[in-house]
């Protein structure tokens, strides 16, 4: 293994990773809440589903994991989520490959520290732009509040999310999505059970003023 | 439940769909491939649109079908009954209280509400189809933007007859980039499809497409600026409930030339009448 693992495997051994409890209900309900933030950018979505051992990761990104993953999905993995009963517990509950090749993923599980926009993640192509990975990040913090501003498909007007700080690099690539769409990636983002999503159709600008996010990053 | 899964389609098949919607409603107009399954009813019955609400249907979901409108009519109640018997999910006829909705041709006149469902079914998904055969050339053309040829097509009618003659899926771009048919829908109802609180999922099943259009979404009906983009319009009102602003259906009611005027939504006429009564 190249990259290295920052999770240590007694942080989280012994501890149960729960599958969804009715498997047709339990995703369906999880679906139709990830659908919603899909389509409704920047909406907060309370998704019921135990704890993952892995508080980092939030019991948010496991249900959507649990709810899209299967034996035709492959997964890769940023280094500071990775760890051996993560991996195990994915493949346990839902088949789905990890794998060490970004550019192959359907998925990818980061946060937004880890991301970098050199990863080679699959942006899809202008034919079949919907060959692209999905990200699904932890992130530490999902409120409707000045952080940056939301407007496109799914929007009435604008709206407005806050990530967390450190999350400069990530929305700044979300933003170049509008520049190469109809290539592009989609984000998902976790934070403990709460979900919110913005797609690639999504327009963003920085609502802050201070130095670090000043203007437009769109 | 005798036997099936929760609304027919095995997890797998339903995951590999959601999967398929996440990328439509991520860009919005775009054709996803998807690996269409057979269903106990064949092509053309609205197998696309079957398995997008089998797909995303919850056993807590109030369903509604519609087929040209009406609730009663065959394409509508065979399907409202299959998933009564497959999922066991209440139905309704009633616009205002369904969660899902699917439809064949037509919105219904009740505007929508955000949280709402609407499924279309959907014949043809490629709104380029009959001016090129090839899928690989139309799927160029999407890539490159390039919809010349619908302009012109759309030109065609106004030099034969003066106007523009399409009556039904009438092209629509989607947020500025995609060119999308919106299912055999009449014209009348392409408005509202421009910035529906709804949102609004299309399944072509003999085709294996889906698409989507997420609410409060920019949808624009091609045309030209000297022939804006008109809908239709009537000189009857409804013979049964009055109604001068929504579609009607002609009919004929006997063999000497009679008919009458009356609303195509069935749920919608009643309950004005209903409102009047």
């Amino acid at each position: 293994m190249e990259r290295g693992m920052t999770v240590k495997p007694e942080m989280t051994t012994g501890l149960v990773w729960s599958a969804l409890a009715d498997p047709a209900h339990d995703s369906q309900r999880l679906f139709r809440q990830i659908l919603a933030a899909l389509s409704e950018p920047g909406t907060l979505h309370a998704i019921a589903v135990a704890e993952p051992p892995q508080a980092r990761l939030g019991a948010a990104l496991w249900g959507a994991l649990l709810t899209l993953c299967d034996l035709e999905t492959k997964i890769w993995i940023a280094a500071d989520l990775d760890s051996p009963p993560l991996r195990e517990a994915l493949t346990f509950h839902t088949g789905a490959r990890i794998t060490n090749d970004p550019a192959n993923a359907d998925f990818a599980l980061l946060t937004p520290e880890s991301f970098d926009p050199d990863i080679p993640f699959a942006l899809g192509s202008d034919s079949y732009p919907d060959r692209s990975t999905t990200l699904l990040v932890a992130v530490e913090r999902l409120e409707n509040i000045e952080g940056w501003r939301l407007s496109g498909p799914g929007i009435a007007e604008s709206r407005m999310l806050d990530i967390g700080d450190g999350s400069r690099a990530l929305m700044t690539r979300l933003a170049a999505n509008r520049a190469s769409f109809p290539c592009g990636l989609d984000a998902i983002f976790g934070c403990g059970g709460q979900l919110a999503a913005i797609p690639r159709s999504t327009r963003i600008d920085s609502t802050r003023i201070d130095g670090a996010n000043a203007g437009e990053v769109n | 439940m005798n036997g099936y899964n929760f609304a027919y389609l095995d997890e797998q098949t339903k995951r590999m769909i959601r999967r398929a919607l996440l990328k439509a409603v991520a860009i919005p107009g775009y054709q996803v491939p998807f690996g269409g399954r057979e269903m106990p009813m064949p092509y053309g019955w609205g197998t696309g649109g079957v398995q997008v609400t089998a797909s995303i249907l919850g056993a807590d979901d109030i369903l509604k079908v519609i087929d040209q409108g009406a609730d009663d009519t065959t394409n509508a109640v065979s399907i409202r009954h299959f998933f009564q018997r497959v999922a066991g999910v209440e139905t309704t006829t009633s616009t205002a209280t369904a969660d899902v909705i699917q439809t064949r041709h037509r919105i219904p006149e009740t505007p929508l509400r955000n949280g709402q469902i609407l499924v279309f079914q959907v014949p043809i998904p490629e709104p380029l189809r009959f001016i090129e055969p090839s899928e690989q050339e139309t799927r160029m053309m999407h890539a490159l933007e390039e919809y010349g040829v619908m302009h012109v097509k759309l030109y065609e009618d106004i030099a034969r007859y003066g106007h523009i003659a399409t009556t039904y899926a009438y092209p629509v771009k989607v947020d500025g980039r995609y060119v999308m048919d919106p299912s055999p829908i009449p014209k009348f109802d392409n408005p509202k499809l421009d910035g529906n609180p709804a949102l609004m999922l299309f399944g072509a099943g003999r085709e294996k497409r889906l698409y989507a259009i997420p609410p409060y979404t920019r949808v624009e009906s091609l045309d030209f600026e000297d022939h804006p983009f008109e809908v239709q319009t009537w000189e009857h009102t409804c013979a049964l409930c009055g109604s001068d602003h929504s579609y009607l259906d002609e009919v004929i009611t006997d063999d000497k030339g009679g008919r009458m005027f009356v609303c195509s939504d069935t749920d919608y006429c009643q309950t004005r009448r209903g409102e009047v009564a």
